[in-house]
């Protein structure tokens, strides 16, 4: 494997299958062949059952596949220890859920430092970093309010913070405006926009939904557990 | 390694998550609170109980032995059924001389008599013994001194007078150094004496008046006849041990039937304190039962509550294990919950128990007799505590692996 050549990717897949097994097994991922280079800003598309969901949690290593192979920013991942992948998770990738996903009864900047908190950095300098990504995503001044007190925006770009502060490879974000309506929508669509111009962020958003799909650089169709198109 | 277990954010979330179902937390906090309580005030309590029932007994030794003469049942060696006898000092010389378990021992003969000095008069129970009886019984020396085995040896015509004759016979004056006339003849008074227990021979000392048995013996002319014989046996002894041997000495000095067990009544006051002793020891166990019943519960509540707290957060759970909480991070966040109910609640509950001892002590204490025991040592509450600890530990154990157990892709669909 040259290692050399893989650099600049930062998601690599190869024949990637995925079943589920059942009375009935159910194929979901079928020799998944997939390149992300660093910079991108991906969007994976496809219908409901599609196996777009799948794909996500095998790259947010959330979920382990049965054959093929995958490499994240030129980590193999495959057949890891919960702690690990625990490790690997923290470090590597930021997650953005549909559901913001934030502890409710943490204030946004212990919500947004709680990854750091997993890293073993002290109190002090874990709030400063995550004070920096609150400044980043506008929201300074709502740093001290619980996820309640939070707009659905509000709560998505707090949940982008927290993604963002560990430095991670790779934003993985799922139906990240599912919750939201249009205008909230564009505004988040728009934040991630700018931190792939700003930072060279790599993010993938899994979507069903076209315009999110339309911001971004590349879009990968998924049908029946398989790449359609790879544009 | 560091872990989040050293973490402040790690206490301060604990607090926030204990902080936000206070009803839960208390009521679980209230039964390790009462579960601990309930073990401290027992154990301590049975410890106090028995104390206030030996305090009955205090000054009274436990391993005593008696010899009273009774008459014969059995026709022996031309005497009637019925026929009485009478112990002697000859006899409690052999006994002495071959009993093979007596540590102390005293010849004690009683009768009543009237007591006076001046005007005054009392009628009093008059015990002569040895100096070795003050060993047996333990007396209070109000004032002066008790009989020894000197006034015994030298016959000296000396008194104790019990705390209650001395009161109604010298009122506020001191009686010692003055004569008192028992029945007529006069004994110099050389102390005050009372007794700590309820339990008497004869009668209560604090009525009674004490004179050297020889003394008593010549006083009222009962030559070498002695009303009966008291002693104890030295530790790790039984008074019965020296039924035998006593046996044989007296029937073969007195003309009695070997098999004429009613002629020589024998005491043994150990035996009956041995079954007071399994007594205390049944209350103790039965004490240490219900509180480890009551601590069981206590711990159970823990288990159960953290399970419900485990279930509750798979969710956050999941979200904490997708951004990079590794299994045992999780463990110890659980772990640490239920230890810190489990410390606070519990170091809470034996306080409260060591308190409420601590009053029935004071309510039950004795100028004369002292504290009862209602007490808690600090090992026995270090001890509650720590098996609270580990035992608290382990009820959270379960749910903790189950937390360690959650997998984020199946905790986060978790709705």
């Amino acid at each position: 494997m040259d290692y050399a050549l893989k650099k600049d990717k930062v998601i690599e897949l190869r024949d990637v299958n995925k079943t589920y097994p059942g009375i009935v097994p159910l194929h979901v991922l079928k020799d998944i062949t997939l390149d992300i280079r660093k910079g991108e800003l991906v969007s994976i598309m496809g219908a409901s059952g599609s196996g777009k969901s799948t794909l996500l949690n095998i790259l947010g290593i959330l979920d382990n596949y049965d054959s093929g192979t995958y490499h994240l920013d030129g980590v193999l991942i495959k057949d890891l220890s919960e702690n690990r992948a625990a490790e690997l998770r923290n470090r590597m990738i930021g997650f953005v859920f549909q559901s913001f996903n934030l502890i409710n009864y943490k204030n946004a900047l212990e919500n947004v430092a709680l990854p750091l908190f997993y890293q073993g950095i002290g109190r002090k300098k874990r709030n400063a970093l995550a004070m920096e990504q609150l400044e980043r995503m506008g929201l300074a001044d709502r740093a001290h309010h619980l996820p309640s007190e939070l707009s659905g925006g509000q709560k998505q770009r707090v949940a982008i913070a927290r993604a963002l502060v560990t430095k991670p490879s790779l934003i993985l974000a799922d139906e990240p405006t599912g919750a939201l309506d249009s205008k909230t929508s564009k505004e988040v669509m728009q934040v991630f926009r700018d931190l792939n111009n700003d930072t060279g962020m790599t993010i993938v958003i899994v979507t069903h939904d076209p315009t999110v799909g339309a911001a971004t650089d590349r879009v990968i169709r998924i049908v029946d557990g398989r790449i359609e198109n790879n544009v | 390694m560091k872990t989040s277990f050293f973490d402040i954010e790690n206490w301060r979330e604990i607090g926030a998550t204990l902080a936000r179902n206070k009803t839960r937390t208390f009521l679980t906090a209230f039964g390790i609170f009462w579960g601990t309580a309930m073990l401290a005030m027992l154990f301590g309590g049975a410890q106090g109980f028995e104390g206030v029932m030996r305090r009955n007994f205090a000054g009274f030794s436990t391993n005593l032995g008696a010899v009273i003469a009774n008459r014969r049942s059995i026709p022996y060696k031309g005497f009637t059924k019925g026929s009485g006898w009478n112990l002697t000092t000859r006899d409690v010389e052999l006994i002495r001389q071959l009993a093979p378990a007596i540590e102390y021992s005293s010849e004690m003969n009683s009768r009543g008599a009237t007591a006076a000095y001046g005007s005054k008069t009392k009628s009093t129970t008059v015990s002569g013994v040895e100096g070795d009886y003050s060993k047996i019984m333990i007396p209070v020396i109000n004032e002066g001194r008790f009989i020894n085995n000197g006034d015994v040896a030298a016959e000296r015509k000396v008194a104790v007078v019990g705390k209650d004759v001395a009161t109604s016979l010298f009122g506020n004056e001191s009686p010692i150094g003055k004569y008192i006339s028992l029945n007529g003849i006069y004994f110099k008074v050389v102390g005050i004496a009372s007794q700590l227990s309820d339990v008497q021979i004869n009668s209560r000392l604090d009525e009674s008046v004490i004179l050297p048995s020889s003394t008593m013996r010549r006083a009222f002319n009962s030559g070498n006849s002695i009303g009966f014989f008291l002693y104890t046996a030295p530790p790790g002894k039984s008074p019965s041990d020296n039924e035998a041997t006593i046996r044989r000495i007296v029937s073969s000095a007195h003309s009695i039937s070997p098999e004429d067990k009613n002629a020589i009544e024998f005491m043994d006051i150990s035996e009956t304190f041995k079954m007071i002793d399994n007594l205390f020891l049944g209350i103790s166990l039965l004490a240490l039962f219900v509180g480890f019943g009551s601590l069981l519960a206590g711990v159970i509540g823990v288990g159960n509550i953290m399970w419900i707290v485990v279930k509750e957060r798979t969710q956050e759970f999941g979200i904490r294990r997708a951004i990079g909480a590794k299994p045992l991070d999780l463990t110890i966040q659980v772990l640490s919950e239920s230890i810190m109910l489990t410390l606070v609640a519990g170091t809470l509950g034996v306080c409260f128990g060591a308190l409420v001892l601590g009053i029935a002590d004071k309510l039950t204490y004795d100028p004369l007799l002292g504290h009862a025991g209602f007490e808690l040592t600090f090992r026995a509450a270090i001890i509650i505590v720590g098996l609270f600890f580990i035992l608290g530990s382990l009820a959270g154990t379960i749910p903790a692996i189950r937390a360690m157990k959650i997998r984020p892709i199946e905790a986060l669909n978790d709705r």
